[in-house]
Parts: structure tokens; C-alpha cells; sequence
């Protein structure tokens, strides 16, 4: 049933798919714009794919300047990145919601609803390495308080994010 | 079989009109056009249908299961559904008969990329998320190898892991040194988001299936013999003269696709050229002047 060539182009459809999904719930912009490189792996996969089928370079000549269009987006992307993290000291893209249509309503972030309904945060701390050059000593009670320290909401959260308003005028004057 | 794809649009049109009238007063030959559409839930496309969908759903719940915003789930579950649906989908792709080595290959690099890209598009540490993507932009260029595009997979290793992954990273290390933050915790309607985007899969899936049937009933060759070498297809009249390989030429030859760059596609790539320079210009122009100190 499945043809040589229809896997290929359902591989294609799938990764495509996946990184549009990742787009649209990731919060993190350099996750997003990495999610919309692979809808440009799902759309080179085709291409490629078509190119066997008619047996012609065009796919893949249309691949290579897929490329060169995803290296000028990447970086782009990413001085744009450094620009609105200069701003707001942050990458999350609910900073930037102020760019929406002026008659739609704010959207809920799931923390401030959580924080609303009485949810604790989850613990935010990455596991931590002992200082280098120091034999690892998983009693060690210095290593505990420190994972406790990090452990405690106040010392990762931000305390209170900045307001639109306030970034904006930062980033003008 | 030429005439019924002739008449295809006026079928179409037919199948609009019995949608939009009575059912009493339709001729046969509109609701045949109907049964044509494959609009019937019915049990016989559930039987022809359950291991796309089964598929499909499994990977649909393994996401959702790995979304960030759940703290006590555990991975493992999530990674088992989305594991399944690839074997599922792995299974349904399996009918095709071809070389045992190119197959086998073709499933580690598509089974590598769909899990990985799964993996990057859940991960709460973005670090992670670059390195996940790396691996599928590799897994793509072992599914670039299979398709005699050998010199694209070497371009895309080069520019994908090799800068674009690591200016990411780079990217990453100077803005988030911290670590975990708030908003690599939550997503946003991760819920919603997948149901879409499956259902959008769902329709590309059934729209390869219609096209692939009716590439069947043209009479297209079959490619699983196909080794690169020869013309498969008849069908090449409407391409560019110069991005056809010559008759002893593989097509994964580079001097056919430099052929084709350099002759079929001059102009696009003198345009290239200048994106290239206008977004250097401007990633310059855009990049924040930084005090001494400072990010």
C-alpha cells in the first residue's frame, strides 16, 4: 500500500507537524524560532523527495536556497532575540503581547492562573555540580543547603516581571 | 482511467451541489460523487483507517503527555506513547518492499527524527531542545543520503549543526545563564495546540493517501527499485531543460545540481547572494549595542 515515495513525503508531514506544534505552545523564542527550522526540515524533506520522483534537480535546488533563507532567518532571529532580551531581561514572548491585535484580550498565563488557584510553583532549579576539583561527596551537607538555597522559590523566581509599558520605554530612550 | 481525471473539477462541482441539496432529489451519480469524497465515517474506513489513527493518537497523547506544564507526571509514560505511535506508524509504512538495507536505514533515520523532534519540542531546558534538534537535523540529512542528495546532506550538516545549532546555543548560554526559568515550565494550550495540529496531520496523511491512489492509477513507476541512475519517470517534460541529469547522469550527481544552479536558477541564486548580505547588514544593524560589562 505504502509507496517508496509516500514515507518519505509522511516523514516529511510529521516533522513539519511536530514543529509547527512546538511553535505554537513553546514560551521560550529561541525554542520557537528552532521549532520553525524544523518545519523547514519537514518541507526540504519533501522537496528533496519530489526531485526523485521526477527525476529532475529542481527539489533539490530549491533545498539549497531553503538553506541559504534558514541561515539569513537564524540569524535575524537571533539579533532580534538579543535586542527584545535587552529589553526585557528575559526570553519569554508573553513580554510581548503588546504587539497584538489593540481588541483582544490578554492572554492567561498558566502561572498566574496556578499562582490564582493556589498551585505551587514546581521547584525551578537545574541539578547542581560540586565545585570542580573537589571529590564529590553526595553527604556533604554544603552541597545539600546549596541545592536548598536554589531549591527555594525566591532565590530562582523573578520577583516581580517587568510591565510592558516600562520595557518599551526602556528600549526607546 | 484518463477520462476520470478529466472530469475531475466537474465532478468537484457535483460534489458541492450534493452536499448543498436535499439528499431526496439527488441523481445516483451525485451521491457516487459523495461516496468519491471518502466522507463516510463508517465502519469500513475505520478497518481500512485504525492504524493511522491509532498511530496518530498515540503521538498525539505521548506530546501532550511531555508538555512542560505538568510537574509530576512522569517522562517515562509520555515517552512510551510517543514511542508507540512510531512503531505504529513505523508498522503502517512497512508495506512497501525494497532493498533490506535502504529500508532498514530509512526506518532508524525517521524513527530517530520523529522521536527526537518529539523530545525537542518538550524539553524544559532550551540547551537541550538545540542539542535534540541537532539530532534531527541529522536523522533529515541520513533521509537527504537515501534519496541521492548526498551533496545536500553534507550543506545541511554544515550549516544547520554546524552554525546554526551552535550560534543558538551560544545564544542561549549568553541570555539564560540561569538556568530553568518560569516560562520553559508552561506552554501555552498545550492541549488544544496538539489536537490541531494532529488533526492537520491527519489531513496531509489522508491527502498523500488520495494523491498516492491516483498516482497508482496513472500508472506510476515503482521507485523501490530505483536506484538513481536511470529516468523512472516519464513525466519530466515541464522541468527546466538544465536540471535534468543527462541520460548517463545519477541523480545524485553534483555536477547536475551545480548544472541546475548555475544555469536553470542563475538569477534566484544571485538573489540568495544578495539576502545573504542584506541580512548580515541587518542582523549588524538589529544586534544591541552592549555597555562595557553587559549583555
Amino acid at each position: 500500500m505504502t509507496g517508496e515515495v509516500e514515507r518519505f513525503l509522511i516523514v516529511g508531514a510529521v516533522l513539519f507537524v511536530i514543529g509547527a506544534l512546538g511553535f505554537f505552545t513553546r514560551r521560550n523564542m529561541i525554542v520557537i524560532v528552532l521549532s520553525a527550522e524544523m518545519m523547514l526540515h519537514g518541507v526540504s524533506l519533501t522537496l528533496v523527495t519530489f526531485s526523485r520522483v521526477h527525476h529532475n534537480l529542481e527539489g533539490q535546488a530549491f533545498t539549497i536556497f531553503i538553506l541559504t533563507v534558514a541561515a539569513c532567518e537564524a540569524g535575524l532571529a537571533l539579533s532580534l532575540i538579543l535586542a527584545l532580551y535587552q529589553s526585557s531581561k528575559s526570553l519569554d514572548i508573553e513580554f510581548w503581547t503588546e504587539l497584538r491585535e489593540p481588541d483582544l484580550p490578554p492572554p492567561m498565563l498558566a502561572e498566574d492562573a496556578e499562582a490564582a488557584a493556589g498551585i505551587p510553583l514546581p521547584p525551578l532549579a537545574f541539578p547542581r555540580l560540586p565545585v570542580a576539583g573537589r571529590v564529590p561527596d553526595i553527604h556533604d551537607t554544603r552541597d545539600a543547603e546549596r541545592v536548598d538555597d536554589a531549591a527555594s522559590p525566591t532565590a530562582e523566581s523573578p520577583t516581580e516581571p517587568p510591565k510592558p509599558e516600562d520595557v518599551i520605554k526602556t528600549a526607546s530612550r | 482511467m484518463d477520462q476520470q481525471w478529466v472530469a475531475r473539477p466537474q465532478r468537484a462541482w457535483a460534489q458541492l451541489a450534493a452536499i448543498t441539496t436535499p439528499i431526496q432529489g439527488v441523481p445516483p451519480e451525485f451521491l457516487d460523487g459523495l461516496a468519491y469524497l471518502d466522507l463516510r465515517l463508517d465502519m469500513d474506513w475505520l478497518a481500512e483507517h485504525w492504524l493511522e489513527a491509532a498511530s496518530l493518537a498515540l503521538l498525539a497523547a505521548g506530546i501532550w503527555w511531555l508538555m512542560p506544564p505538568a510537574p509530576s507526571r512522569p517522562k517515562v509514560v509520555g515517552l512510551l506513547l510517543a514511542l508507540a505511535g512510531t512503531a505504529l506508524l513505523a508498522v503502517r509504512l512497512h508495506a512497501a518492499a525494497g532493498p533490506l538495507l535502504e529500508t532498514v536505514l530509512f526506518f532508524l533515520f525517521a524513527a530517530a527524527a520523529v522521536v527526537c523532534a518529539i523530545l525537542m519540542i518538550t524539553n524544559r531546558n532550551p540547551v537541550y531542545s538545540a542539542l535534540w534538534f541537532a539530532l534531527v537535523t541529522l536523522s533529515t540529512c541520513g533521509l537527504f543520503l537515501l534519496q541521492f542528495a548526498p551533496f545536500l546532506a553534507a550543506a545541511t550538516v554544515i550549516v544547520y549543526a554546524g552554525a546554526i545549532v551552535v550560534t543558538f546555543v551560544f545564544v542561549i548560554m549568553l541570555a539564560q545563564q540561569s538556568g530553568a526559568a518560569v516560562y520553559d515550565q508552561r506552554s501555552r494550550d498545550p492541549l488544544m495546540a496538539t489536537i490541531a495540529a494532529f488533526i492537520l496531520l491527519g489531513a496531509l496523511l489522508g491527502t498523500l493517501e488520495t494523491a498516492g491512489t491516483a498516482a497508482a492509477m496513472r500508472g506510476s513507476p515503482d521507485l523501490a527499485q530505483d536506484t538513481g541512475e536511470t529516468r523512472t519517470t516519464t513525466d519530466t517534460a515541464a522541468a527546466n531543460a538544465l536540471s535534468r541529469p543527462a541520460e548517463d547522469e545519477s541523480l545524485a550527481s553534483m555536477l547536475a545540481l551545480g548544472r541546475s544552479l548555475f544555469g536553470d536558477y542563475l538569477f534566484a541564486v544571485e538573489l540568495a547572494g544578495t539576502l545573504l548580505l542584506v541580512a548580515t547588514i541587518g542582523a549588524i544593524a538589529i544586534a544591541p549595542r552592549r555597555r562595557r560589562g553587559t549583555l
